[in-house]
């Protein structure tokens, strides 16, 4: 190793990092397989692509360089990180253009065809971030190191791997909807005329993070108007109408369930909305099973948008370790989801929301579904259905 | 404190807004730019060196937005800011242009449109700062979308701010020095609550939860405490910046903390230690030099004095009392501020800059033994104002002993 790590670094930071090695074996595989079947000489996972660092290390913070011909990566990993997937990587300090260069060198890639992930917004991953997540100081040097390398995008190598999750991930995913099942009885419990909205969001957190809940904000909506913090200012009121978002991780798999929770009686004129939402939410279950065309999902939202002057707007979005896709909803243009199939094993949030045709009543609800080879499978328990605090 | 339902604060105003742009332009004037740009930063999440860092990533496009993400073209003749994000927008900038596909793009059209193709423009966070982004030495700006403006600016000089929005950042107004009071306050509550609830046979996880719930409560905006645990005598504690799984706290067991509030988006932060026991004397001896280097340190820091002759005054404490003294402080605001004086970085990029009316640090020296065995920080908030220091929040240094 031509690089020489610093002779003190900052504290260590120890985080959730308990899949097997088998797991381990088997994402490192899956993405040797899937850059090798790309035409690249390895994948490079650089500064700034943090989660699909921690897919393939289980390191809070970390750099990836995995050859498509079998050999073991090189990780390099900061302040003295190490754990049971990477038990001797390269550790840096704050420096970490000079040690990817490095070990891109070592690796033998100064001629070679390099897949870099993150780069830019993929089909399944890195949704939101369409002009990706890598940082420019170092990958421009990096560049500048290596003039005789082909770097290319490869965001595409990595997200659909994590696509398909494995049952180690399903698992972690079940407990993560649990916790945050347990935030939405936690907010049925607190939420109350005169409650402190800040109140609230705490105790919902606390609630999560007593289980161990990795952080991740999650939001509520209050007459209207969305927090992903605890809100200042805000009170709730008789017939609040309190919409949570609530947002839990445990395994780096990261859960989301929502519910709204009136704070009165349910008026007559929301009961259609209620019903119309709960038939799209059913009908649209019975479309995720494997083979199903993404673009089909599309489609049906398209079919359900409108009727008796009711408003339909459908939301299903991947689940796994952060910016998951592909994002189905009024405004995906079809050629996002060229080509893209719903399939066994992977996680999703499915939440359609309907308008009243005034516009003043809007429900959604939903949560996280796995699919299964017999179809969806609800990975909530709790019924489907607005609560009512009277 | 007042409940955050009943708050009296209503938010930054706009005359804020306007000082801060006047202030980055002043400072852009004088580096001779035509305009700073802002660009499009890697979120924290994904590039995630430290919480500070993180939080750091986007926090110039904050300071000149309250936007949680966006780009500036900010002209330095006076003319209002570009504003790109993807986010709705606020009373700051109640309609942000939306980005439509590309970031680059969206930045390239709007500086074509400043009349700014071939100008000089300094580029916030290209690099690692003096004053900012101290803690990412690659700085924070993201790689596709800024290639592509370079591309299609192919005869404009882009150039790093050289700190330009960073010392705009460095003078904090009195509305700004209101929230990091207020974000100090919430943070010593967490620590007060630590104190109520760390006994031995408490997990670290209820321990965790406490304290955030505590801050939240109060109406901090999340931000991760910094948790670290174990044996007294363990000279380097994990640290944990999440609810720590399968630990217990134990008899003589020492907790360190980070404890962070956020107040307007600006991060306070308090420290305390506890010893789950009595404390020997040779830790009371640490203890005693630690919380004398504290009120050193703030009698030397005064508005004038250049940061050189200070770590110089810090470090050489320790030698006239039988132990050993490092600086450790670091600016305050919207995330990764500087100075960074720690043990790792000296401050020999700042040795030069000069400490004014308005600044705040998070001032924390670190005590030792002369062996380095026993390791003692303590600290909190303060604010420089024309007559010296001041903390945030009146805590005496102490290591506290829970029995």
């Amino acid at each position: 190793m031509a690089y020489k790590p610093p002779s003190r670094a900052g504290a260590t930071v120890y985080v959730w990092a308990d899949y097997s090695i088998a797991e381990r074996d088997r994402r490192w595989k899956a993405v040797q397989d899937a850059g090798k079947k790309a035409g690249f000489d390895c994948i490079f996972v650089p500064l700034g692509d943090g989660v699909d660092a921690r897919y393939l290390t289980q390191l809070r913070c970390s750099s990836v360089i995995l050859s498509t011909d079998g050999r073991a990566p090189i990780i390099i990993a900061d302040r003295s990180s190490k754990n049971t997937w990477a038990p001797e990587p390269w550790q840096v300090g704050r420096e970490w253009t000079e040690p990817m260069a490095e070990a891109l060198l070592e690796c033998g890639m100064e001629r070679a065809r390099i897949g870099v992930a993150g780069l830019k917004g993929g089909k399944v991953s890195h949704v939101t971030s369409i002009d990706g997540v890598v940082n420019h100081g170092a990958f421009s040097a990096v560049l500048k190191r290596l003039p005789n390398a082909k770097f290319e995008d490869a965001t595409d190598v990595v997200g659909l791997v994590r696509y398909i999750k494995s049952d180690e991930e399903i698992a972690a995913m079940r407990k993560a909807t649990a916790i945050a099942e347990s935030g939405i009885d936690e907010l049925k419990k607190i939420a109350r005329p005169g409650t402190d909205g800040a109140q609230l969001y705490a105790d919902v957190m606390a609630c999560m993070m007593q289980q161990g809940n990795e952080y991740f904000p999650f939001a509520l909506t209050i007459d209207g108007r969305r927090y992903a913090d605890p809100p200042i200012g805000v009170r709730l009121q008789k017939n609040s109408f309190v919409r949570g978002e609530i947002i839990s991780v445990w395994g780096t798999q990261i859960a989301e369930e929502d519910q709204g929770i009136l704070l009165g009686e349910i008026p007559d004129t929301w009961r259609p909305v209620a019903e119309r939402q709960k038939e799209v939410y059913e009908t649209g279950l019975k479309l995720l099973k494997s083979g199903t065309p993404c673009a089909e999902v599309l489609a049906f939202g398209k079919s359900v948008e409108k009727k008796d002057g009711l408003t339909t707007n459908i939301l299903l979005a991947g689940r796994g370790a952060g910016d998951d896709g592909p994002v189905i909803n009024a405004s995906t243009p079809a050629e996002k989801l060229e080509g893209l199939t719903i399939e066994k094993s992977t996680l999703w949030l499915w939440r359609p929301a309907v308008t009243s045709a005034d516009g003043k009543v809007q429900l959604g609800w939903g949560g996280t579904v796995l699919v299964t080879d017999k179809g969806a499978e609800r990975l909530s328990k709790r019924p489907h259905a607005l609560i009512a605090v009277t | 404190m007042e409940a955050p339902a009943d708050t009296t604060w209503k938010g930054f105003t706009l005359s804020e807004r306007d000082r801060r742009w006047a202030a980055v332009r002043k400072q852009a004037v004088a580096a001779g730019f035509d305009c700073i740009l802002v660009p499009l930063c890697v979120d924290g999440r994904n590039q995630h060196l430290s919480l500070e860092q993180a939080r750091g990533m986007r926090s110039d496009g904050r300071y000149l937005t309250l936007l949680e993400n966006a780009a500036v073209i900010l002209p330095t003749d006076g003319r209002k800011p570009i504003v790109i994000s993807d986010r709705p927008g606020n009373a700051w900038v109640p309609e942000p242009r939306p980005v439509n596909g590309s970031w680059g793009v969206a930045m390239a059209q709007a500086l074509a449109e400043s009349g700014m193709e071939r100008a000089r423009i300094g580029v916030t966070g290209l690099e690692r700062g003096k004053m900012v982004h101290g803690r990412a030495y690659a700085g924070v700006v993201n790689h596709t979308s800024y290639a592509e403006l370079l591309r299609r600016m192919p005869n404009a000089k882009f150039e790093d701010d050289h700190d330009v929005v960073a010392f705009a950042r460095y003078v904090k107004s009195e509305e700004e020095i209101d929230c990091l009071r207020r974000g100090a306050e919430i943070a010593a509550a967490g620590i007060e609550e630590m104190g109520r609830v760390a006994r031995p046979g408490v997990t670290d996880s209820h321990l965790y939860t406490r304290v955030m719930h505590r801050m939240l409560e109060l109406g901090s905006g999340y931000y991760p405490l910094a948790l670290y645990t174990g044996p007294m005598d363990q000279i380097r504690l994990p640290r944990f910046e999440d609810p720590p799984l399968g630990r217990v706290l134990q008899p003589n067991y020492r907790i360190h903390n980070e404890t962070d509030a956020l107040w307007g988006g600006l991060i306070a932060q308090e420290q305390q230690g506890f010893l789950l026991g009595p404390v020997p004397d040779a830790w009371q001896r640490v203890v005693d030099l630690q919380r004398d280097l504290f009120y050193t340190g703030l009698e030397v820091l005064k508005p004038g004095i250049v940061f050189g002759e200070f770590v110089g005054a810090v470090n050489g404490f320790g030698q006239k009392r039988g132990g050993r003294t490092l600086t450790l402080m670091h600016g305050r605001g919207y995330g990764d501020d500087g100075p960074l004086l720690t043990p790792q970085d000296r401050g020999e990029k700042t040795r030069d800059v000069v400490v004014h009316e308005g600044n705040v640090f998070i001032w924390k020296p670190i005590a030792m033994s002369d062996d380095e065995k026993i390791q003692y920080s303590w600290g909190g908030c303060i604010v420089i104002t024309k007559n010296g220091a001041e903390q945030l929040v009146k805590r005496t240094p102490s290591l506290i002993s829970l029995q």
